[in-house]
């Protein structure tokens, strides 16, 4: 149940870290889906829809901080950088496939 | 759960407003088709409200999807006193035989009467 970590000596749940990873998972590919979905909504081609991914990322994660806490984010997760890099390649596709679908439905038919 | 209701709602409202601004958008697109104008940016108002809806529902599926858990093991342990643990209803023992020694204890005369007792 629980593992010893031996730099800060501290006891982890692990079911706890893993249903916490598990929330922010489910958050994020339905944000990835979302914000694909607004970015071909607003017509971004190119670059911008790139840049509107790095911008939608780095806003839920400061939402996931802002729900944690931003004092108290240490008791729910290890490492907020992980937050905020893990997956980052993988919703990109869903991202890229909801852009291109609702830009299709929006601004091409 | 009223909390969880309403965060519900949030997400409705948002998907509503996101497919409304989506069809603004595409609205706007025939119209420019229409009048065979040059496609130079969605109006302000529909941005805004596209960017604000996914902004509404992320908000909400955010609060929907649980409250995180405590990752210190001893979490669950903090608010609990030495005594819980040292409590081990098994060896609970409700029939001791020192109650023999007590001057008002009266000893079962019949088998029966042991019976039923136990």
């Amino acid at each position: 149940m629980s593992s010893k970590n031996k730099t800060e000596n501290v006891a982890y749940n692990e079911l706890a870290i893993r249903y916490n990873l598990s929330v922010v998972e489910y958050v994020r590919t339905s944000m990835a889906a979302l914000s694909g979905c607004t970015a071909g909504l607003l017509g971004l081609t190119g670059l911008y829809g790139a840049a509107f991914y790095i911008f939608a990322v780095t806003s839920l994660w400061l939402m996931v901080l802002f729900k944690a806490g931003f004092k108290t984010w240490k008791n729910y997760f290890i490492s907020r950088k992980g937050l905020l890099t893990n997956g980052f390649f993988g919703h990109l596709f869903t991202y890229i496939l909801c852009w291109t679908f609702i830009y299709g439905m929006v601004h091409v038919y | 759960m009223s909390g969880g209701i309403f965060y519900r709602i949030l997400v409705i409202v948002g998907f509503v407003s996101l497919f409304h601004s989506a069809y603004s958008a595409a609205q706007h697109r025939s119209y420019l088709r229409l009048n065979e104008l040059d496609f130079l940016g969605l109006p302000l108002d529909i941005s805004i409200q596209a960017i604000f809806s996914l902004y509404l529902i992320v908000y909400g599926v955010l609060q929907v999807s649980g409250k995180f858990k405590e990752i210190k093991a001893s979490a669950e342990l903090d608010n609990k006193s030495w005594g819980t643990f040292r409590n081990i209803p098994s060896f609970y023992t409700f029939s001791h035989r020192g109650k023999a020694f007590s001057q008002f204890y009266q000893p079962p005369t019949t088998k029966s009467h042991l019976e039923e007792v136990e």
